[in-house]
């Protein structure tokens, strides 16, 4: 008896405080989320962000002391790869300080870019304030912003001495999942680039030339493919556990993207069908490759650099470690294409993105750490310690980058296979229109359903996931 | 008995101290599912300007899932998860600590061996698992071939096995932890029983069969339920195995959840999917004691 009533007034109590809590909230709670965001910064932040203009435009009006205003702001930064990136940062934020006394960098190295964009929103839907700036996906444009949690950086950079020169130099395939709605929202910085891997030394054993279309692509891998024993050695593998991203040069390839812009999927194209086909026949008609869908992410570069595949395709930021432990030839290039001559690849990896949510004044700091950082000097100096692709083209007349593209020359080839790239699909429902992909694209890979079907039916879906968003 | 019942004296001090918990329950658990079931009430999806600010739809999100083929299907996939991991590590769990609870030389170590997977975080452990079952030469692989199979050997991408693989590190994972139960309980069991067992001549099996196990079942109870609750929560490995596919093959509800919220940005539906979630674990709960509370009468 004692105990139930005990518990009969804790459960009054629970739900009084549940209630007490509820009710309150439970109306404004819209209003609440947007209004902080909104009215807080013009009224408090207006005037912080016009002395902090000052640095940009100097020679206007920079009054010293107002200069001299310290701000604080937080970049968010992902370190899931492999090399020392947070070390790396930390450098360019001391010579950042050391430059601009007044601005202090707090950095957060935390997982993956989802887990980055996830901490983000979290912050923000908590009604919390957001760090000034994050690298997040280039991929997650529409998303972060249709939600409103981005500002555009169109005025930032005609603020600039060369505003017009500064974008022109981003290698333009990287600058394609920058716009939306005709204004600027990221600034390319951790990129990278799907390329394939391929043993120069197994190829002039075989007497085979680096391959230049489909055909010889299929018949070189099917030269190369061995059987040990039991083992088999794979002339080519190619991972697609995570599959649009690695498909997309095959489609381009075989002449259609799979996206034409950010409501327009094109999925059920011949072409794009065609390309899913020649996946599937690499395994099934040549024996080139294991059959279905392939979760070698992991293992993919270590059984390249072990001489037990002869091609990979994977990313370019593999390349460094794939060039430390080969003791081999490593050749890289662009995914060979349909017609002779052709190849392809498509851009990945992360961009800058400045937070709307942040106070105007880290708003503009931050800013002015992304052109610092954008400099020839610190892309070249990234890229050739990470293994990224430097994103723009005059980090490669460095005098450090011609060093390092002299000894490694495949640097450049990556490069040089995004130059016929295509855009990474980024579209309006991102999660959904990538997740109806990849369930069907997976669906003929593994031989549940043919090619033609599969892309029929992704189609329809992934046009029923954008009504809502693109009428 | 009445009349000293009906004058309690009040002691403030009982309530005093199971506050600071009360004050948590209800606020890092009472409130965010109130919240929740206020919110699945509602359209509001932070990736398209019209949707952003929520508007009420009554029951609209439940119906939009239960008419949707891929959550049935993700559905599916958590009823086999369940089945394919609670049954069998209680199963295993019991059999490893019936195992090292006999005097045998260095049972330290074989305890420690059947208990270390605890001890891994699940990313780690699925990512050693990911190389186990690398198609060709992956040690799984190995092991089984040596066995003599010479099935399908492709884990994770194969739609037919993704479940299945997910479920195995999953057991593999847990059965050690619920071990600890059952030995904790295995040790508290009283003697006298099991002597007495031993002078009317009860064989091992007997013994097992109608005096431990029944003796047991209040820990059977527990484990039952913490293990039925980590088949809803433990969706780590997933990522790193499978991201869920391929097609979705190996979707289980929680991970159907964070795709809901924070890929798709969907508020209403994924408190629809947490309320969903919240109310199978609370039947089952519930279920669970009253039976056996039931039984102890």
């Amino acid at each position: 008896m004692r105990t139930k009533k005990v518990f009969l007034v804790l459960m009054a109590l629970l739900l009084i405080i549940g209630l007490g809590a509820c009710s309150p909230a439970a109306e404004p709670a819209p209003e609440e989320e947007s209004a902080p965001v909104e009215e807080a910064a013009p009224v408090e932040e207006a005037a912080p962000a016009e002395e902090e203009a000052a640095p940009v435009e100097e020679e206007e009006e920079a009054p010293a002391e107002e200069m001299a205003e310290p701000v604080t702001f937080q970049v968010f930064y992902p370190v899931a790869v492999d090399a020392p990136i947070a070390e790396i940062l930390n450098e360019y934020i001391e010579d950042f300080q050391a430059e601009y006394p007044h601005i202090t960098v707090e950095p957060v190295f935390s997982g993956g870019y989802g887990d980055v964009q996830t901490a983000i929103q979290t912050t923000i839907d908590g009604g919390g304030t957001p760090p000034a700036l994050a690298v997040m996906l280039a991929t997650a444009l529409y998303d972060l912003n249709n939600a409103g949690y981005i500002s555009p950086l169109d005025s930032y950079v005609a603020g600039m001495e060369d505003g017009d020169a500064y974008i022109a130099d981003f290698l333009p395939v990287f600058l394609d999942n920058s716009y939306a709605y005709d204004e600027l929202w990221s600034i390319p910085f951790q990129r990278s680039a799907t390329v394939m891997y391929y043993n120069m030394d197994m190829f002039a054993e075989a007497g085979l030339d680096a391959p230049t279309n489909w055909e010889t692509w299929a018949t070189a891998a099917q030269t190369l493919t061995t059987k040990d024993g039991d083992a088999t050695n794979w002339g080519l593998q190619y991972p697609s556990g995570w599959p649009y991203w690695l498909f997309q040069p095959l489609a381009i390839g075989a002449g259609q993207n799979i996206l034409d812009d950010d409501c327009t999927v094109v999925f059920d194209n011949p072409a794009v069908i065609e390309a899913v086909q020649f996946y599937i026949d690499l395994s099934g008609e040549y024996e080139a490759m294991p059959a279905g869908v392939q979760g070698i992410w992991g293992t993919a570069p270590t059984d390249f650099s072990s001489g037990s595949t002869a091609m990979i395709i994977h990313s370019s930021g593999s390349l460094k470690g794939i060039i430390e432990q080969a003791d081999f030839e490593v050749g890289l290039m662009g995914l060979p294409g349909k017609e002779d001559g052709s190849i392809s690849a498509v851009p990945g990896g992360g961009n800058f993105y400045i937070m709307s949510g942040a106070p105007q004044a880290e708003q503009d700091a931050a800013w002015l750490f992304v052109e610092f950082l954008t400099q020839p000097k610190y892309i070249a100096d990234y890229s050739i310690n990470t293994g990224y692709v430097a994103s723009t083209s005059s980090s490669y007349e460095t005098e450090e980058m011609l060093a390092h593209t002299a000894e490694v020359p495949q640097a450049l080839s990556a490069r040089d296979a995004l130059q016929q790239g295509g855009a990474e699909l980024a579209t309006q429902n991102l999660g959904a229109v990538r997740g109806i992909f990849h369930d069907y694209l997976q669906r003929a890979y593994n031989g549940e359903m043919t090619a033609d079907e599969a892309m029929a039916a992704a189609q329809v879906e992934a046009d029923a996931a954008l009504v809502d968003f693109c009428e | 008995m009445a009349n000293e019942t009906s004058k309690p004296k009040k002691n403030p001090l009982p309530y005093l101290l199971v506050f600071p918990t009360v004050v948590f329950v209800a606020l890092f658990t009472a409130w965010p599912v109130l919240l929740s079931f206020y919110q699945s009430f509602f359209r509001q999806r932070m990736n398209i300007a019209k949707y952003r600010e929520p508007s009420f739809i009554g029951f609209g999100n439940y119906i939009e899932l239960f008419e949707d083929p891929y959550f049935i299907e993700v559905i599916k996939n958590t009823l086999y998860y369940i089945i394919g991991t609670v049954p069998i590590s209680i199963f295993l769990a019991l059999f490893f600590a019936i195992m090292v609870n006999r005097k045998i030389r260095n049972v330290g170590w074989l305890r420690l061996a059947f208990f270390h997977p605890m001890v891994l975080p699940m990313v780690s452990a699925a990512t050693i698992w990911l190389f186990f079952f690398t198609p060709n030469y992956g040690l799984f692989n190995s092991t089984l071939r040596f066995l003599g199979y010479s099935g399908a050997e492709n884990w994770t991408g194969n739609p037919d096995l993704a479940l299945l693989a997910v479920i195995i590190v999953a057991v593999w994972k847990n059965s050690g932890y619920y071990m600890i139960f059952y030995l904790a309980g295995i040790q508290n069991l009283p003697d006298d029983v099991y002597e007495a067992a031993a002078l009317d001549g009860a064989t091992g099996w007997q013994t097992l069969w109608k005096i431990t196990f029944p003796l047991l079942r209040r820990t059977t109870v527990f484990i039952t339920i913490i293990a039925f609750i980590d088949a809803f929560r433990t969706i780590d490995h997933i990522f790193v195995l499978t991201s869920g596919g391929p097609s979705r093959s190996s979707s289980v509800l929680l991970f159907t959840l964070w795709q809901e919220r924070f890929e798709n940005q969907d508020i209403g539906i994924s408190a629809a999917i947490t309320i969903i979630f919240v109310l199978v674990l609370l039947a089952f709960t519930i279920t669970n004691f009253v039976m056996s509370e039931n039984k102890e009468a």
